[in-house]
């Protein structure tokens, strides 16, 4: 599926899009020193697909992935997510809805050090109050490889392992989208890519939607669709990337930073 | 949440330790505290004396006062100082009683031997005991006596006996088969012992045979001063020192309690605030992954309940034990008769624990808020990176706590009794602590860009250091607080009484006009024999006793009143001394204040022993701290104490040889310069102090716990950050130089603002006590707190960070960070 850009013209039909952005601003500061961090964004991302969003640093993915996850409120414009409008919301109604329809995945430190993998991947549904479902719980720790590890603790548990870890967490509580802060930031060439099969898989398996941020464009190899920002705005974007390309646009925008 | 709290706990052990211990610590201070006031307000004194007499009556041992407030009338009550005794008629009375088969008077006064103060009793009242002889026979003349088992005397042996009149030499005939646990018994014959008792026409109490006669004895002592004591009332009666045990006991224990939990909670926040600190990155994650800010509340909150469960049970039966070292400890002293045993309840305990749980689940709370609040994507971002500014509120409520402190300051200059200003002193170096606590941040800041310039001459150690302090203020801002409290704390408790002991001792060697000094219990015939030396001026005999004017209890000597001018100056400002007969008084300054008693004024006072009289005002003196706060005719005091012999007697003029040698006769009577004089009373005054600081020093151990805690829990965090030094080419030296250095720079700015608050305190409490705001600083003592102060800092970094250092560093940084 393509990436659609829409230029403003209206919103599209709810159901299609699993997170959209409508004319975001995200300004850090004020007066003289204020910062823009993102200009005028406007996105729609499709359920079902994986985008990778790239950009050299300073250029605003991270605070694009903090605003689409509802982990920060932009400073103007509308953030929908799976058809909700997330303007307005106060930080208790964002976590929830971030509990019930987001999945996250950060570059380091995503597990509590003091629980195991089993209790870091349910953590969700513990924090919402909701029954752990057994079955699926062992598939999804199957699914990530880590059935025999499901009473370890992170301290025991490779890089790559953890981030396994967190992957299976993201994906407990079935949600909209996953969100991936350089999920494989890291990680050595080869865990990474089990870490990115896993993601791939998510998405061609279960029809899971996923916005990864990173700056590796074999990581962005792996996505449907890569975004490309520069300067708090989306500079272009490219449909069934390969590394090399990503690499060779990316190549053009870092130079032009 | 609970499990998820309880996983927490047992994964990060090492990071609630901290708070652990401070809980425990705070929970076994409150309990033991618990236990004292709780000895202090139903604790039993089983009867020695009186423990055979079924029925003992005597005179009522409290004086009563009526308060009338608005529309209320309330009756108080107080235990007297000194022993009120019955008329003798009351024998009379009881013997014609029906049912009653025997009536035995007894007579009390204090007889030292050279083994220490005994009872005195005539031998006719061995029965209320009982006692019997084991040895001898009973005394039949002036000159016999019998001891009991304990003194270690055969019938035979001779005893000096020093009794309310001259001593004299007694010839021991019997010895009894019994002693009793607290007090050595000497008997002498009835008449012998109603001369030494010295209270002609006078009982001290009177045993009643048999127990089935106490109905019939209390309808005919209803409406008499005389009151009936059966079963348990019988101890207070035979010890009415105990009484004033017990008041102590419940001062004590609520001072401290009420101390030691202000300053538990300050200190447990302070512990959990760090602890949550360390914790930032977790607690974002969870924030992230899905926690709402309450959530991350409650599970903190539980944990600190989970933390303070454990600690507090721990603690309150830690608490127990303590008690009973403050027991032994007051025993020692003699705060507290032997014979008033602990009470040992389910209370104390479970308000140790119930105190332990609220403070840390209030002071985890307060420092989850923040943490809880913030956003979780500014908290990812945050987490290994110091905020910037500290939040203004913060600032706010410390300015407001530092305005609260300097209110009290103002309040405390106008408080001159100890039993006011003690507590609020307390308190006022408490909220300075929250205000520095508060502010530390700020304080820090300022106080590292002063100090950061003369680091940085030391070139690797001391840049380093002054860069990890400028740049982590927040960690500095929560070590210099415990720091800033113990050394507060410490010097305020420490040097308190040296505050007044030092004034007083000014005031009473600046109003000393006699050269030298009977100490000692000094009998009248040694008085008249130094009266009678060549070149003697005047004789002042001094006795102590306690007044009450009112509800107000003021100090009171009783004095000879001839010649007085020529003894003391105790700076009459109105009036003159010279006019001190029987009648009138003398008041210091402050006691008038209190009584709003002005010159020729008459006052209604009660007298030691509970009997009213009347004294016109013929001079109020400046002197109140040195020579007490009222100066009455020595004839006026010393027929109302129990013991009426001088404890000093001043002679003006005359020779130190010529008076040795008049009181060769008396034993136990010392002959002192003014100079040696005063030396022994600071002696007994700081005797007397000792006692406090021994329980107040509890808290400043208390206070010294909370600095290892914080240092240690700042050093520990550090592991990744020494890894990296190392890596990057620091040898271990330059590391724990540069730890050196900056503890020294935590000390420095501890001990500056906690001697600046001690100081300010201490300068209002003198202000207010002695009317000069001159604190007491003992240089040595100082010098002491402080270094201990700073070497337990040193300690405390020193220790973890080795630790650190042992480990490879490679591995280390490798590590995750929780």
């Amino acid at each position: 599926m393509l990436l659609q850009h829409k230029d403003g013209q209206g919103t599209p039909a709810p159901g299609t899009e699993a997170v959209s952005l409508t004319s975001v601003r995200k300004v850090y500061g004020k007066g003289a020193a204020a910062v823009t961090a993102l200009d005028d964004v406007t996105v729609g991302i499709p359920r079902g697909s994986f985008t990778a969003v790239m950009g050299p640093s300073g250029s605003g993915k991270s605070t694009f992935l903090h605003c689409a996850a509802g982990l920060d409120t932009p400073t103007s414009g509308t953030v929908r997510l799976g058809g909700t409008d997330l303007s307005g919301m106060n930080e208790v109604k964002l976590t929830e809805l971030r509990r019930a329809r987001v999945g996250f995945v950060f570059q380091a430190f995503n597990l509590v050090s003091s629980l195991d993998v089993a209790q870091n991947v349910t953590l969700p549904l513990r924090l919402s109050g909701t029954r752990t479902d057994k079955r699926w719980l062992e598939e999804i720790l199957a699914r990530v490889g880590l059935t025999e590890r499901a009473h370890h603790r992170p301290a025991q548990l490779s890089g790559g392992q953890q981030q396994r870890v967190a992957i299976a967490r993201a994906l407990i509580t079935r949600p909209e989208v996953i969100f991936g802060d350089e999920p494989t930031g890291a990680l050595d060439t080869v865990t990474g890519r089990d870490v990115l099969t896993l993601l791939r898989q998510a998405v061609d398996e279960t029809g899971q939607t996923v916005v990864m941020v990173t700056h590796d464009p074999v990581a962005a190899g792996y996505a449907d669709t890569v975004l490309f920002l520069a300067d708090g705005r989306i500079a272009d974007s490219m449909a069934k990337p390969s590394a090399d390309r990503v690499a060779e646009r990316m190549a053009v925008l870092g130079g032009r930073a | 949440m609970l499990s998820l709290a309880w996983s927490t706990l047992r994964a990060r052990k090492g990071a609630f330790a901290g708070a652990f211990v401070a809980l425990m610590c705070a929970s076994a201070l409150v309990t033991a505290c618990g236990v004292l006031l709780e000895t202090g307000l139903r604790g039993d004194i089983a009867a020695e004396r009186y423990a055979g007499a079924p029925i003992i009556v005597g005179a009522d041992q409290q004086v009563h006062w009526t308060e009338h407030k608005k529309d209320k009338v309330k009756t108080k009550s107080k235990p007297l100082t000194e022993r009120a005794w019955l008329p003798a008629d009351t024998v009379d009375r009881l013997q014609k009683l029906p049912g009653v088969e025997k009536v035995t008077p007894e007579v009390t006064f204090p007889a030292r031997t050279g083994r220490g103060t005994a009872q005195g009793h005539a031998w006719d009242s061995a029965a209320l005991t009982p006692f019997t002889l084991a040895a001898g026979r009973a005394p039949r003349t002036d000159g016999e006596v019998v001891v009991d088992a304990r003194a270690g005397l055969r019938p035979g042996a001779t005893v000096i006996v020093s009794a309310t009149a001259e001593a004299k030499t007694y010839t021991v005939v019997g010895v009894t088969a019994q002693a009793l646990p607290s007090q050595g018994s000497l008997f002498f014959s009835g008449a012998e012992a109603l001369r030494l008792a010295g209270r002609p026409g006078q009982v001290s109490a009177i045993g009643v045979f048999p127990a089935s006669a106490e109905k019939a004895v209390r309808d005919a002592l209803r409406g008499t001063p005389a009151k009936v004591y059966t079963g348990d009332a019988r101890g207070p009666l035979e010890f009415i020192d105990a009484s004033k045990a017990r008041v102590t006991l419940i001062s004590m224990g609520g001072a401290l309690g009420g101390t030691s939990l202000l300053v538990a909670i300050l200190v447990v926040v302070g512990t959990f605030a760090l602890s949550i600190e360390q914790r930032r990155r977790e607690l974002a994650l969870l924030r992230a992954v899905a926690a709402t800010p309450r959530q991350l509340r409650r599970m903190i909150g539980r944990e600190a309940l989970l933390v303070g469960l454990a600690a507090g049970l721990l603690g309150a039966v830690a608490g127990l034990a303590l008690a009973r070292a403050l027991r032994s400890l007051f025993l020692h002293y003699g705060v507290m008769p032997q014979n008033l045993g602990l009470v040992l309840s389910p209370f104390p305990m479970a308000a140790g624990l119930g105190a332990t749980l609220l403070a840390g689940w209030a002071a985890a709370r307060l420092s989850a808020r923040r943490t809880a609040r913030i956003r979780p994507a500014e908290a990812l971002a945050e987490a290994a990176m110091e905020r910037r500014r500290p939040p203004w509120a913060r600032t706010l409520i410390g300015l407001v706590v530092l305005a609260a402190h300097i209110t009290l300051l103002a309040v405390l200059q106008g408080l001159d009794t100890e039993a006011a200003a003690t507590p609020v002193t307390f308190l006022a170096v408490v909220l300075a602590a929250v205000a520095v606590a508060l502010l530390g941040p700020v304080i820090a800041r300022v106080a590292m860009t002063l100090l950061a310039v003369p680091l940085r001459l030391s070139r690797v150690s001391g840049h380093l250091a002054a860069a990890n302090t400028t740049a982590n203020t927040r960690r500095l801002a929560s070590v210099i607080t415990p720091l800033t409290l113990a050394v507060g704390m410490a010097c305020t408790i420490l040097f308190v009484p040296a505050t007044v002991g030092d004034a007083a001792t000014r005031q009473a060697r600046e109003g000393a006009k006699a050269e030298i000094v009977l100490a000692g219990r000094v009998p009248h015939t040694a008085t008249d024999a130094a009266r009678a030396l060549p070149g003697v001026r005047a004789v002042t005999e001094i006795v102590p006793s306690t007044i009450r004017v009112g509800r107000g209890k003021y100090a009171a000597q009783g004095v000879t009143p001839e010649g007085l001018g020529q003894t003391i100056d105790p700076g009459v400002r109105a009036g003159s001394l010279d006019r001190l007969a029987e009648g009138t008084m003398a008041v210091s300054a402050t006691a008038a204040g209190h009584m709003h008693a002005r010159l020729g004024d008459e006052m209604r006072l009660t007298l030691g022993d509970g009997t009213p009289a009347r004294a016109r005002v013929t001079a109020i003196y400046d002197r109140g701290l040195g020579f007490g706060d009222v100066l009455l005719p020595y004839g006026v005091v010393a027929a109302h104490v129990d013991d009426p012999l001088p404890r000093q007697v001043l002679v003006a003029g005359g020779s130190a040889d010529a008076l040795r040698e008049a009181v060769r006769a008396h034993p136990g009577v010392q002959v002192l310069t003014s100079e040696q004089a005063q030396t022994l009373r600071k002696a007994q005054q700081s005797q007397n102090t000792e006692v406090n600081l021994v329980v107040m020093g509890l808290i400043i151990a208390f206070t010294a716990i909370a600095i290892v805690n914080t240092l240690a829990m700042a050093t520990a965090e550090r592991n990744r950050e020494f890894a990296l030094l190392r890596l990057i080419g620091t040898t271990r030296r330059q590391i724990l130089r540069m730890l050196r250095l900056e503890t020294l720079v935590v000390a420095l700015v501890g001990i500056l603002l906690g001697t600046g608050i001690a100081l300010a305190t201490l300068a209002a409490y003198g202000a207010g006590m002695t009317g000069a705001a001159r604190p007491a600083f003992p240089p040595l003592i100082y010098l002491a707190v402080i270094a201990a102060g700073a070497l337990l800092a040193l300690v405390a970094t020193a220790v973890p960070a080795r630790l650190a250092l042992t480990a490879d560093p490679a591995e280390a940084i490798g590590s995750r960070e929780d």
